[in-house]
């Protein structure tokens, strides 16, 4: 009865514009938040590198060939980079000082040897399990990550030895030795691969295996910086690039082009996202508007309900749960919207080659669950603000 | 329960002369269970009286008292409890709900306490002569029909006072007899009282005390 007093004599087109306008912020607020989350996880896990991270390099000129210009970086010019806004974080890349050359040793593989270039980082920039990277003096055997490249140079070599080629899995659980030397010592130390990387050309190791080959073998040779790691914010990978032209640094392409990438679409989504937050915004406060609108059409049936006797949390809970009704049929269509508009853009990034993960993302259910909450708290505090004003 | 006046002056009034007889400005006690004609001719404040004594409207000098309880200090959900059990009212303006049928405003009201069945209230209608309008919209009734909704529906509520401002203004005599009839049976059953307020004619009714403003 009090729902048929107070809500169905009443012009319902207002409120459906209002309804349509919240549908759709919902929808693309879902909509950006779930793709914002998938574009910059996009690329992550499959690297061993953190994310939004390049390896960068001077540029070899021909005034740098003939030793007019340097492309070793100071500490001065690391620290100029580090002051940038848009920076995460700049280390030196470490690279050795000493001969190193790598070999299989396990009876279960041909053996095969190699001269390598070893490189050290600092771990804040990869993305692997910090208990599995380290090691010290006394250690049996040294944690590496492997250039893909050559795993793929082992595996041409393993094919044409007429051996089963070997997966990741397998080249993980394959016992490695290294052997450092200079001219009057040599050490031969084991070595296991916890994890592939197609972004440096170099085997990496930890920081303290690459002190002490540098302090035993180096024979006081000087440690040059040539390649420097340059971890970007997220989303401003735009900025990283124009510096880098600015500085004339390069990097690997594919490096460049997954950054480019996640850049352009994040911000995308980061402007739909926003303008979903105000269309949200505007169609709830239209709403509130038109709660406010309905308590004072409704005003001498509210102040006669108060004079013969109804509690005014009765009414501030009507018109509360008459809100909550409507926003969570608003909700529950943004959402359905959602779906079908996830797949196509599913689709259209895989047709582009883009594959990213069609899981749904909590995040952005969790936003609607918000913005819902946010709009019951302000429909409850409206109502009772209207209904105590006729009390 | 008692009803005090103590010394009330409601602000619209405070700039008219009011006679020497008159309750405003002077401590009165409406006892409980007295019945009680409050006489007074247009603009002395019938209105006033009835939405001051009810909690209605606060713009007064003075106090009024339920017992001890001063009623500024009553909260808005003690009120409901009040105006469900205590107090029941007919306002000069019925604030009848003209949208809905005859019998979902008894229904609405009657919901609260849930006093009277269904059956009780189609005979109230019955008795008082509009027994076929139950599934009437109300505002198209004729105000003397309505007059009589709107004294039912405060019928319906358990009280110690009914207060009723000018209820029989738009009735017939034979109707007015038929509602005070009901009025003094229903309230004598409840050991309660009521306060009708009169431009002058008491309709031959034996009130325990004449007030006037």
């Amino acid at each position: 009865m009090l729902n048929k007093l107070l809500f169905k004599h009443q012009d319902k087109k207002q409120i459906i514009i209002a309804m349509i306008g919240s549908f759709l912020g919902i929808t693309f607020l879902i909509t950006s938040i779930h793709f914002l989350i998938r574009v910059n996880e996009f690329g992550q896990g499959n690297e061993i590198l953190g994310p939004n991270t390049i390896i960068v390099q001077k540029k070899v000129t021909t005034s740098s060939t003939l030793g007019m210009t340097s492309t070793t970086f100071s500490e001065k010019e690391i620290s100029k980079i580090k002051e940038e806004s848009y920076i995460e974080d700049v280390k030196p890349v470490i690279s050795n000082n000493f001969d190193v050359s790598f070999q299989t040793n396990d009876p279960l593989v041909p053996y095969f040897r190699s001269d390598v270039f070893i490189q050290t980082v600092d771990p804040s920039f990869l993305d692997v399990n910090t208990d599995d990277w380290n090691w010290k003096e006394g250690d049996t055997s040294v944690p590496i990550i492997m250039p893909r490249d050559i795993l793929v140079m082992l595996n041409t070599f393993m094919s044409a030895s007429g051996i089963n080629q070997v997966s990741d899995d397998l080249a993980m659980k394959i016992k490695f030795k290294f052997t450092l030397s200079n001219e009057t010592n040599k050490e031969w130390i084991n070595a296991h691969i916890i994890g592939f990387t197609n972004e440096v050309s170099a085997v990496l190791v930890p920081e303290s295996f690459m002190k002490y080959g540098n302090d035993k073998y180096s024979e006081g040779k000087e440690q040059k910086i040539t390649q420097i790691m340059i971890s970007g914010k997220e989303n401003e990978f735009g900025k990283v690039e124009d510096l880098m032209t600015r500085k004339g640094l390069e990097s690997k392409n594919s490096q460049m082009v997954v950054g480019r990438l996640k850049s352009i679409i994040g911000t995308l989504f980061f402007v739909v996202l926003g303008i979903s937050v105000i269309a949200v915004f505007l169609s709830g406060l239209v709403m509130i508007q038109y709660l406010q609108l309905l308590i004072s059409r409704n005003a001498y049936e509210v102040r006669t309900l108060l004079r013969i006797g109804y509690e005014p949390k009765i009414l501030i809970k009507k018109f509360s749960y008459y809100f909550a009704r409507i926003f969570a049929i608003v909700s529950i269509i943004g959402v359905g919207l959602f779906i079908p508009l996830k797949l196509i853009i599913d689709q259209v990034f895989q047709s582009g080659g883009i594959y990213i993960d069609t899981g749904f993302t909590l995040q952005s259910m969790i936003a609607v669950l918000l913005a819902y909450i946010l709009f019951l708290v302000s429909a409850y505090l409206t109502a009772r603000k209207g209904i105590f004003k006729e009390f | 329960m008692n009803i005090y006046l103590d010394h009330i002056m409601p602000h619209p009034l405070a700039s008219i002369e009011h006679g020497s007889d008159s309750i405003w400005g002077k401590h009165i006690i409406l006892e409980a269970g007295k019945r009680i004609a409050l006489n007074a001719s247009s603009g002395k404040g019938k209105s006033t009286f009835t939405t001051v004594t009810t909690g209605v409207r606060f713009d007064y000098e003075g106090q009024i008292r339920y017992d001890e309880q001063d009623i500024r200090t009553i909260s808005p959900s003690e009120w409901a409890q009040i105006r469900q059990s205590k107090i029941a009212v007919v306002f000069q303006d019925l604030q009848l709900f003209p949208k809905l049928t005859v019998g979902e405003n008894l229904r609405l009201k009657n919901e609260l306490t849930r006093s009277k069945t269904e059956k009780e209230l189609h005979d109230m209608l019955e008795r008082m002569g509009i027994g076929d309008k139950w599934e009437q919209q109300c505002g198209l009734l004729s105000m003397g029909q309505q007059q009589r909704v709107a004294i039912i529906r405060a019928l319906t509520q358990p009280y110690s006072w009914l207060i009723m401002d000018e209820p029989f203004s738009h009735l017939d005599e034979g109707n007015t007899q038929i509602a005070l009839q009901m009025i003094h049976e229903r309230t004598v059953e409840q050991g309660a009282g009521f306060v009708l307020t009169t431009l002058g004619d008491l309709h031959g009714y034996e009130y325990d005390l004449e007030l006037k403003l």
